[in-house]
């Protein structure tokens, strides 16, 4: 069944993906200012969007998961915490190239940029975490606690960072200038389509991790069951 | 200077895609281990029994 | 109120064993001094120098100081399996959690004083025009260490690579109290007039220590709980 939900999406997803970037490069029109390079930022802000689903996705899991003890949450977590890394590393790298050619540097302590790599250290470290703990309930259980604190943290560190600096440019959005049309409606539309298709990518990689996880739970029963026979 | 901006939108886009490609394909590697663990181990059940 | 008594116990036991052997209390001392010997190597300070990143520096050699006070915290616990010896106690998971975060609190705190003369000196700071709210502020950053570190050293108590995931994980959640104790500390150091966002990170601080010590004591029971 699952099978099926991940191939439905590749097949929409894909195309979509494959798609958006034919007209990413060939037919939405070009910034005044900056040029073609500013392209990029199809890719950065829908990137961070699908990253910050991702987080939020794994500290609802790991709440659910000390909650009602079930391995699936547990599943979840991971899962979704992964997902989330690979497209914030995107967010991050896209963001330095894009900052190279805009502001002249390959990066700046701003708001924005620094708490992106603190996040991404934070959540790398749940990974970690998980490495280290061979035991599959104390794994699930101390990664949960520690996905809990990453969240919180995270949460605190950006209104932190906020205060400390801001540099990278405002919103752009019109959901978030409240109707104020900042930039090219052509453009605002590529967006919003771009994060779909990336959000597609990302519950993919989601499922397909899922499924990995499971699997190795089965390999691991299946151990155990093997040497018990001996 | 134009020329530069466009050489660096593509390897912003690169990057995009290059990452994306590189977890998918350690998701694919991963897969493969655990079936062929699976695997492995399914048979030496099998030979068990 | 027994929870207290418990806590109280447990910290009064860790201070104690700390005081008869010395072991931490010296060694993170020496580490702390040679930090800060190292850091005069680096640049050469001047007085406007210190006025601008003096507070950075000495939390950086506080964070190094505290990394080694927490993981001592549970570590100690781990000869003749006295952890589990202490979680089958009548004393709550959040109780002995408690006591060691204190002790760890007061541990830390004596180093943090000791090594302030010791700033002054190498770097010529007259570090007490403002000892009072230097030492408040100095307090606060304190607990924040000491509460999320004693939370991750028993997190990591049973982990081959403790002290190296210790400090990984414990620095990147602990940045906002850092950043906010770095920049009160800098103000207060030198004893520079206040900027206006002097309050803003005086909030955040509490908040912060506010938001973790609840989360802490809330989860203690469960990852020390098998």
């Amino acid at each position: 069944m699952r099978t099926k939900v991940i191939l439905a999406l590749g097949a929409i997803g894909l195309p979509l993906l494959l798609r958006n970037l034919y007209v990413i490069m060939f037919l939405v029109p070009d910034d005044l200012e900056q040029g073609p390079v500013y392209r990029i930022f199809y890719y950065h802000l829908p990137a961070f969007l699908v990253a910050m689903c991702g987080y939020i996705t794994a500290m609802a899991a790991s709440v659910l998961y000390l909650v009602k003890r079930d391995q699936k949450y547990d599943t979840i977590a991971v899962a979704a915490t992964e997902t989330a890394l690979a497209f914030a590393a995107v967010n991050l790298i896209t963001g330095m190239i894009w900052g190279r050619i805009s502001w002249g540097i390959w990066w700046a302590w701003d708001a924005r940029l620094t708490w992106a790599l603190i996040s991404w250290l934070v959540y790398f470290g749940y990974l970690m975490l998980r490495n280290a703990i061979d035991d599959p309930t104390e794994r699930a259980k101390n990664t949960a606690v520690y996905s809990i604190f990453a969240s919180a943290s995270v949460a605190v560190t950006w209104k932190a960072i906020e205060w400390w600096r801001t540099q990278h440019p405002g919103p752009v959005l019109s959901i978030r200038t409240g109707g104020v049309q900042r930039i090219d409606p052509a453009m605002e539309n590529m967006l919003y389509i771009n994060t779909l298709a990336l959000l597609l990518l990302g519950a993919i990689f989601l499922l397909v991790r899922l499924r990995q996880e499971e699997v190795q739970r089965e390999i691991d029963g299946l151990r155990r069951y093997a040497h018990a026979l001996n | 200077m134009d020329e530069r901006n466009i050489t660096f939108m593509f390897y912003g886009l690169a990057v995009a895609w290059g990452l994306l490609a590189l977890y998918a394909v350690l998701l694919g590697l991963r897969e493969r281990n655990l079936t062929k663990q699976l695997d492995t181990l399914k048979r030496m059940i099998e030979e068990k029994k | 109120m027994t929870a207290l008594r418990h806590a109280a116990a447990i910290a009064a036991k860790d201070l104690r064993s700390e005081f008869r052997t010395k072991e931490s209390i010296n060694s993170t001392l020496s580490f702390s001094v040679v930090i800060l010997l190292l850091f005069s190597f680096a640049f050469d300070p001047s007085p406007d120098m210190i006025a601008e990143f003096g507070g950075g520096l000495l939390w950086i050699v506080f964070a190094f100081a505290g990394a080694l006070i927490v993981n001592r915290s549970f570590a100690r616990e781990l000869p003749n399996d006295c952890i589990d010896v202490l979680v089958s106690s009548p004393a709550s998971g959040a109780s002995l959690f408690l006591g060691k975060a204190v002790a760890c609190f007061v541990l830390l705190f004596g180093i943090e004083c000791i090594c302030l003369p010791v700033f002054g000196v190498f770097y010529n700071v007259t570090w007490w025009r403002s000892l009072w709210e230097l030492l408040g502020v100095l307090a606060l950053g304190t607990w924040a260490m000491a509460c999320v570190g004693t939370f991750f050293s028993a997190l990591t108590v049973n982990l081959r690579l403790r002290e190296l995931m210790l400090p990984m994980l414990m620095y990147p959640i602990l940045i906002p109290a850092l950043l906010s104790v770095m920049m009160l500390t800098n103000t207060l150091l030198t004893g520079q007039a206040m900027p206006s966002d002097f309050g803003v990170w005086l909030r955040l601080l509490i908040g912060f220590n506010i938001m973790f010590t609840t989360l802490s004591v809330y989860l203690a029971e469960t990852i020390l709980v098998r």
